[in-house]
């Protein structure tokens, strides 16, 4: 197939799986929406998606709205570390799912440094940010040697580890780290020069590790396809005998995609962390891990899509917040959307046969362009 | 014989999901009772063509009639119930069920309703057994019984759904001689009791011992149906491969110096206590091409496992250049300059969905000369896989585009481009043109020569007697994982006394084959 | 203190219940040849509608067939998106595992505002003692001493979980079906080429494990918790993959890996009641899920290497 047909495929491919999504959300609103019959029913749903849709750009009077705007670009921070750890991970054909325990040890461990680490300026924020990182790549050592040696599944285990993880931070939470003098298990205030400045002062939380999102999406975008260990860990997710037949070290590649995936979500905890609050009160897993998952399979693992992918799910949460507070739907509809996209996007067979059809065409165009070449040479002849 | 035809296939077209198009515009017939013989090399789309007969497949267009009746075979379900019976290349078997369960698959007699009765199905097996005197052990597990016995199960398990035409797909590609013999005797038997049997095969004097006719694809194409008695084996050849093939590989004569691999007295026991090597050693020198000959399965694989660290030996040495490399892992195996072109090229040759360009440099990717600092040297890495595809006549758009959708002749090209080309010192090539078209097969030939003679050892396993034969300056026959038999020179050597050796009938004394150490 | 106690026991047996039910679903499918981790999810959306149904018709009984149908639902639903559509298992088992979380407060939220006016965000308030799952007293067994404390008195579910393992062992080693289902998780090829339609066992196996999971589901919000509740499952979903594993994939071995699990979670609910921070005893059974693999990991290959080995002499 050609590189055009290709291209149309995959465009049309996305945007009928959105339409699929929406129109699973406009059941589902229906289902909620208040009203006397079916019109009024009908009228309050359409209201309640225009509000999810438009709302995260434009104000009531339809002006554009740069606090919801801001809003938007906020949320895509953590779920792009999340989706880079995800989209590195799956790479090299590791389902390992603990980004979701491992945004919150970063962000747990980088609250710590914070707090108590007595580092001058800015060097404490650099610091507390890479503490989380590597905590997080240091645990996902366990899933990752236990698969590479011995061939324990990285899935299972790193399910388990969210859970021990949640656990014991809570169990620290409750025992020694709380300020006993607020009436909610937190932290301490983290001191001022961990806080990463805000790019935008408007409430939004917009920080400047946006930018190091962004800066992480490019390294590694250039870490995957421009080094040999990326490339090692995309050989690796197509074929791993290959790899080992090469002379590359697949064990090794193995826990390295798993470490580095780590080192990411870790990151990114505490970046929001340090981006969004002053103090750690996290009690419960945060949920960015899973949707990072849909921002990896959304942007086909490769990290150049990440921003656009993250986009993408943080616009629809901020939509679904808005319908929630503006036209009384509940917020979670966003985790039945973001499931719906993700699977159809997963859907290897989705409008296969009409890429079949292409297929077919252009194989039969290039027999008959054969032909017509065969037949002009005999002509000559 | 009668004129009936009770298979009729007519413009048969098949255009797989990724473009292929594995047949084009064939017609097939058969007549009832007859063997026929359906013939082509590797790619040829026979199998393609039998999977639609079976309904595994479907046609893009084209109609197919079983006894005169046109047919939509959805499904072998529906294949079956037209009484199409196939016995696969690749068993269809489970390996942890009994020949009984495996017979009584998808068609299990029940007792009390719900349970399955597996003395019923014992009975049935061996009332089947009997009857068409192919004798196997109902209650043994599938994975515990020879490869001869699992392909009676394979007929059986067509018989007993009543099947009255029978495929078989490449029925003595797995067999011993004596198997085969076995075979054939029981395949004539079906013949006479009113069977109607497709037998797909590249071998010559199998189709000309058994068949009536025969139908030949090339390309996908059928080159028309012939009678077996009206054609010679020279015929067929060309009509096969379009031309006569090309058996002669120019080459100088050989001059061996310095030993470059060095194998002795290797002994390998697999997993289940079958000794696949015994006491095997040989030496490759610089400058020469060592053949090593034999039935397949006869210990070439395990020892080739062995030279590339894909297994351990039980006992004996390896050594490289003086060196041991037992025990190594690939990576240090290229390190030392060893190159495999592997049998399974698209398991361990390549990887399917990434670029050509991506597919040379894997087994180079770290070296200096490709890296900036800790980036990818992109302008090196270009350069290299644009001079491989060149070198190589690698056909393709540009080495960006995707390994899997190459045909089998230029994926082997990609294959061997990179095995050749990082300065190895020993070559280790097993099966390297298998299956794929002639085109390729006499570059690579050619290619391997040359190499050769620019003061590489080569070490060439292959299946394909015309094959080790030309390209070798000497040769090993390898029987039952022992050498059976040593040649200095291959040009007295003669197809019949090749086979003498390679089916056991005669052995030479061991001091002729320690003449292969070159001590 | 002595801990073990009969009453102990008895609740390793009540603790291990919803796991077992889960791993059998768990057993059925890696036979077949389909690795499900969207357990979890289905677990979860079936206790919701096990709950809510008991409620709206006042009857545990139709309640509990409610969980099965959604269960066999969802499955069939997986089934179709990993089977027809071609996609990767393990991603139609993370999208319902999505569902199970945030979509489950979702609808309870919606369909409890729908029905009944005011939108809960549990329904632990809905499910009364009357439509608890009843429990039995075993006639005879429950007078034996010390025995009849530990296996008389649970859930009807518990007595069930137990009998399908032993119909499991049935239905898989002396069933046609269960002869399809291991044919085609071992060799779907074989199957097919003899007319077994791969595609409807493999349905009818995820199918299965949906109803299995939806009994599980029905035991916690209908017996073990009195009502659902967000995360109320906990990993119980994923727990038995990890039973399943455990138990060689064989019925009996992965029930005794069960009771395992249900031991670890006793021993910390146990620990927990003498004052030490449930935190730290909430993930014993993750822990010794990790465990587990590794011993299992390990033997497995301690037993292939012996095995080499003998066969060397």
């Amino acid at each position: 197939m050609s590189k055009k047909n290709r291209t149309k495929f995959s465009i049309i491919r996305a945007a009928a799986a959105m339409g699929i999504a929406l129109l699973v959300a406009f059941l589902l609103i229906l289902l909620s929406a208040d009203g006397a019959n079916f019109s009024e029913k009908i009228a309050a749903s359409g209201k309640a998606l225009r509000e999810m849709l438009v709302s995260p750009l434009f104000k009531k009077n339809g002006n554009f709205s740069m606090k919801n705007f801001s809003d938007v670009l906020a949320g895509m921070i953590p779920i792009m570390f999340t989706g880079l750890a995800t989209c590195i991970m799956f790479s090299a054909n590791q389902f390992n799912l603990g980004a979701e325990g491992g945004i919150m040890l970063g962000a747990f461990v980088t609250a710590l440094v914070a707090i108590y680490a007595p580092i001058p300026g800015p060097l404490l924020m650099v610091v507390a940010v890479l503490a989380g990182g590597v905590a997080v790549g240091i645990v996902m050592l366990i899933p990752a040697v236990l698969k590479a040696k011995l061939g324990v599944s990285e899935m299972v285990n790193s399910l388990m580890l969210n859970y021990v993880i949640m656990y014991f931070l809570n169990y620290l939470m409750n025992s020694f780290l709380a300020d006993t003098s607020k009436g909610i298990t937190q932290t301490y205030a983290f001191q001022d020069n961990a806080l990463i400045p805000q790019m935008i002062d408007n409430g939004s939380r917009l920080s400047w590790g946006f930018v190091i999102g962004i800066i992480m999406v490019i390294l590694c975008w250039f870490f995957m396809y421009r080094t040999r260990w990326g490339y090692g860990i995309r050989m690796t997710g197509i074929n791993q005998p290959f790899v080992m037949y090469s002379g590359m070290n697949v064990p090794l590649i193995i826990i390295i995609s798993q470490v580095i995936g780590g080192v990411l979500a870790g990151m990114g905890g505490g970046i929001e962390m340090l981006g969004r609050y002053n103090v750690y009160n996290w009690s419960a897993l945060p949920g960015y891990g899973w949707t990072g998952i849909t921002v990896a399979i959304l942007a086909g693992n490769n990290p150049a899509y990440v921003p656009l992918a993250a986009f993408f799910m943080s616009y629809l949460t901020k939509g679904c917040t808005l319908m929630s507070t503006n036209a009384n739907v509940p917020s979670q509809l966003i985790d039945i959307i973001q499931a719906v996209i993700f699977i159809f996007f997963a859907a290897q067979q989705f409008l296969a046969g009409y890429r079949q059809k292409l297929v077919v065409k252009s194989a039969q165009e290039e027999l008959a362009a054969k032909a017509a070449a065969m037949k002009a040479e005999r002509s000559e002849q | 014989m009668s004129e009936e035809l009770v298979i009729q296939m007519k413009g048969i077209t098949k255009v797989y999901p990724n473009g292929t198009v594995a047949n084009q515009d064939v017609n097939f017939d058969v007549r009832k009772g007859e063997i026929h013989a359906l013939m082509g090399e590797n790619g040829a789309g026979k199998s393609t063509l039998m999977k639609m007969l079976f309904g595994l497949e479907q046609p893009t267009s084209g109609e197919i009639l079983v006894n005169g009746e046109v047919v939509n075979l959805s499904s072998p379900t529906v294949a079956i119930s037209k009484g199409i019976g196939m016995v696969h290349q690749h068993f269809m078997l489970v390996p942890s069920l009994t020949v009984a369960e495996n017979m009584a698959l998808g068609m299990v007699p029940k007792k009390s309703g719900v349970l399955i009765d597996y003395k019923k199905a014992v009975e049935i097996t061996e009332e089947y057994s009997k009857k068409f005197n192919l004798r196997v052990d109902a209650n043994a597990k599938v994975m515990d019984i020879p490869v001869g016995m699992k392909q009676k199960v394979e007929i059986l398990k067509a018989l007993v759904r009543g099947a009255k035409i029978l495929i078989l797909d490449e029925p003595t590609a797995v067999l011993t001689t004596q198997e085969t013999v076995e075979l054939f005797t029981e395949l004539k038997n079906l013949k006479k009791q009113g069977y109607t049997l497709i037998f797909i095969s590249h071998k010559l004097n199998e189709i000309m011992e058994i068949t009536d006719r025969m139908t030949i694809l090339r390309g996908g194409r059928s080159m028309g149906i012939h009678e077996t008695k009206d054609v010679t084996p020279e015929e067929i050849s060309r009509l096969m491969v379009g031309r006569d093939v090309i058996l002669k590989v120019d080459k100088d004569q050989a001059k061996p110096t310095d030993e470059v691999l060095k194998v002795r007295d290797l002994e390998y026991v697999n997993e289940w206590g079958k000794k696949m090597l015994d006491k095997v050693s040989l030496s490759v020198r610089k400058g020469e091409i060592l053949g090593i000959a034999g039935v397949e399965g006869n210990g070439q694989k395990e020892l080739v496992d062995m030279l590339f660290g894909f297994n351990t030996p039980n006992a004996g040495t390896i050594e490289v250049n003086g060196a041991n490399i037992i025990g190594l892992g690939q990576r240090e195996l290229r390190e030392r300059h060893i190159a495999l072109v592997p049998e399974d090229r698209m398991l361990y040759g390549i990887a399917g969905t990434a670029s050509i360009e991506e597919n040379v440099i894997s087994d180079r990717c770290g070296e200096k000369r490709l890296n900036k600092g800790i980036l990818f040297n992109m302008k090196a890495i270009h350069e290299e896989s644009a001079k491989l595809v060149k070198d190589y006549t690698v056909l393709c758009k540009s080495a960006q585009q995707q390994v899997g959708s190459l045909s089998g002749g230029n994926i082997q090209k990609v294959v061997v481009a990179r095995e050749f080309s990082n300065g190895p010192e020993l070559i280790i090539a097993d099966q390297p043109t298998r299956g794929i078209d002639v085109g390729a097969t006499e570059f690579i030939r050619k290619k391997l020569v040359e190499l050769s003679r620019s003061g590489i050892a080569v070490l060439l396993v292959s299946a394909d007697l015309n094959e080790v034969m030309e390209l070798s300056d000497s040769l090993i026959i390898m029987c039952g994982g022992k050498i059976a038999a040593y040649f200095e020179d291959t040009k007295e050597l003669s197809d019949e006394l090749m086979g003498k050796y390679m089916l056991g009938i005669e052995k030479q004394t061991p001091e002729e084959i320690r003449r292969v150490c070159h001590e | 203190m002595n801990i073990f106690t009969t009453d102990f026991f008895f609740s390793i047996i009540r603790i291990a219940t919803p796991i077992l039910l889960a791993t059998l679903a768990a057993v059925i499918g890696e036979k077949g040849g389909v690795s499900n981790i969207g357990l979890e999810g289905i677990m979860m959306m079936s206790a919701l509608f096990g709950s809510l149904t008991a409620y709206w018709t006042g009857s545990w009984a139709v309640g509990l067939l409610a969980a099965m149908a959604v269960g066999l639902l969802e499955a069939l639903l997986m089934g179709f998106f990993a089977f027809k559509l071609k996609t990767d298992i393990i991603l139609v088992g993370t999208a319902v595992n999505m569902i199970g979380s945030g979509g489950t407060i979702f609808l309870v939220k919606v369909i409890t505002n729908a029905t009944m006016g005011k939108s809960l965000t549990s329904t632990t308030s809905l499910i009364t003692k009357s439509l608890q799952v009843p429990s039995w007293n075993i006639p005879l067994i429950k007078d034996i001493p010390v025995i009849g404390k530990v296996i008389s008195g649970h859930s009807l579910l518990t007595y069930i979980a137990f009998l399908l393992v032993f119909l499991t062992g049935v239905l898989l080693y002396k069933t046609p079906l269960g002869l399809n289902i291991r044919s085609v998780g071992e060799n779907p090829n074989a199957a097919s080429s003899v007319g077994v339609s791969v595609s409807r066992v493999r349905y009818i196996t995820i199918g299965i494990g949906g109803i299995l999971a939806g009994l599980g589901g029905a035991y916690m919000s209908m017996y073990y918790a009195m009502g659902w509740s967000l995360d109320m499952v906990a990993g119980r979903g994923f727990i038995a993959l990890a039973a399943q594993s455990m138990g060689g994939g064989e019925p009996v071995g992965s029930m005794l890996a069960a009771l395992i699990f249900g031991f670890a979670q006793a021993l910390g609910i146990k620990v927990s009641a003498t004052g030490v921070d449930s935190n730290l005893v909430a993930p014993i059974p993750y822990i010794v899920t990790i465990l587990s693999l590794v011993v299992f990991a390990l033997n497995q290959r301690r037993v292939e290497k012996h095995r080499h080995a003998s066969a060397l002499k």
